[in-house]
């Protein structure tokens, strides 16, 4: 008995060591940056399936969304839901087009918050993300992914956001999920699928 | 001319004095002393739609979330396209708790709006006071502080279809359902009259 109490108690020892995370070194942080950086540089499009999961403290389920993003540089922009309804919007010279099924409007995009949101979007997929002014952003590994966590230094952000994370898989330089963690604990965990970098993403993708 | 004015004013007077009416109702005797709105009454049900806020010619979109906490309390949640949250209400008869709500939107005379609709929408249990029919449907009338709420419920099939908030004399708000079954609305409405203010929800499944 007692040595069954004990396998139990190494097994779940084993679990919570290959679930937890480890801060990186600064040796390791140094390498993961310049590696992410460098791929960042190389990226021109990029093309990707998502699935949005949102979660409530209070919802039995997470309500899931998913869709398509396009990318092209230096700021195209189309972040596209198919599921369960359609519904893209795109970031275009400083302007943001909506279509919510078929229901088209435009929005000047001089706002700050649109700034922001272009920029947490783009810098999310590409990991591009920093140098910025915005966030202090701590580094972690668990055994498959390199994990960096992002929190706003600014007033206005914390307000949204209490947290960002970002999973880059081992062997890949570009993130495979974001969670943007809300204050209140609730987020929204976006996981990338089927991405695609460099391959011919035509203008047409980037009309709403 | 003064004349004229004066016909005019007292005309408006006299049109507008005219008290909110149902088509062809007649009273009915039978005592009824409650009504259950089910479409928000199942606390095992995460009710999600997709919604759409038309607001003096603004549009605005996101999801409409809620779900029935206990007997009297519903949370209600408004997010984004993205999910982030624009506002988060614990609703009861007589309690607002704002858990969030994002600074643009938090003016006086939104909260209230918004809680007076939510609230309306999602309470389940109703006291009633008067009921009438007519040949499409039963009508439960309700007091409501200064206003009545009347709900329309099919003779059909006995859903609810239309739910309707006015004062003494006029329609203030109209609350319009579609559902598939009794218990579950997948596509509703609700339209202000006094104000520029149309919101749609639809159902998404979740």
């Amino acid at each position: 008995m007692k040595r069954n109490v004990f396998l139990v108690f190494l097994f779940m020892m084993s679990l919570t060591f290959f679930a937890q995370e480890q801060k990186m070194s600064a040796s390791e942080i140094a390498v993961f940056k310049a590696t992410v950086e460098k791929e960042t540089k190389t990226i021109k499009s990029l093309k990707t399936d998502f699935i949005q999961y949102k979660h409530l403290d209070f919802l039995s389920k997470d309500i899931e969304t998913s869709g398509k993003m396009y990318f092209k540089q230096p700021n195209l922009l189309n972040w596209q839901y198919t599921k369960p309804y359609q519904y893209s919007i795109v970031f275009k010279n400083n302007k943001v087009y909506i279509n919510d099924q078929g229901n088209k409007s435009t929005v000047d995009a001089k706002s700050k918050m649109f700034e922001k949101i272009n920029k947490l979007i783009v810098g999310s997929v590409s990991g591009n993300m920093f140098d910025d002014k915005e966030f202090s952003i701590a580094y972690f590994k668990n055994k498959d992914s390199y994990i960096a966590k992002l929190t706003p230094k600014t007033a206005t952000i914390k307000k949204y956001i209490n947290q960002v994370d970002l999973y880059f898989p081992m062997n890949d330089a570009t993130v495979s999920q974001v969670k943007l963690i809300e204050p209140s604990g609730d987020f929204t965990r976006i996981v990338f699928k089927n991405k695609q970098l460099n391959v011919k993403v035509d203008d047409s993708f980037f009309t709403n | 001319m003064t004349r004229f004015l004066l016909i005019s004013v007292l005309s408006i007077l006299f049109f507008s004095c005219k008290s909110y009416q149902i088509a062809n109702a007649v009273k009915k005797e039978v005592p009824v002393s409650d009504y259950k709105n089910p479409y928000f009454s199942n606390p095992e049900i995460d009710y999600v739609y997709k919604a759409h806020i038309e607001v003096y010619g603004n549009q605005l979109s996101g999801l409409f979330i809620a779900k029935r906490i206990n007997d009297t309390l519903h949370r209600v949640v408004f997010t984004t396209d993205f999910g982030n949250k624009l506002l988060d209400f614990e609703l009861s008869e007589k309690e607002l708790k704002v858990n969030y709500i994002m600074e643009d939107l938090d003016r006086k005379m939104i909260v209230n709006t918004l809680r007076d609709d939510f609230r309306l929408l999602l309470k389940t249990n109703h006291k009633v006071q008067e009921v009438f029919e007519n040949e499409e449907y039963v009508i439960y009338k309700l007091a409501d502080a200064k206003r009545f709420n009347y709900f329309y419920e099919s003779k059909k099939d006995n859903q609810l279809i239309k739910l309707v908030n006015a004062s003494k004399r006029k329609e203030k708000v109209i609350f319009e359902f579609e559902s598939k079954n009794s218990t579950f609305a997948k596509y509703i409405t609700i339209q202000h009259k006094n104000i520029k203010l149309k919101i749609e929800l639809n159902q998404i499944s979740n």
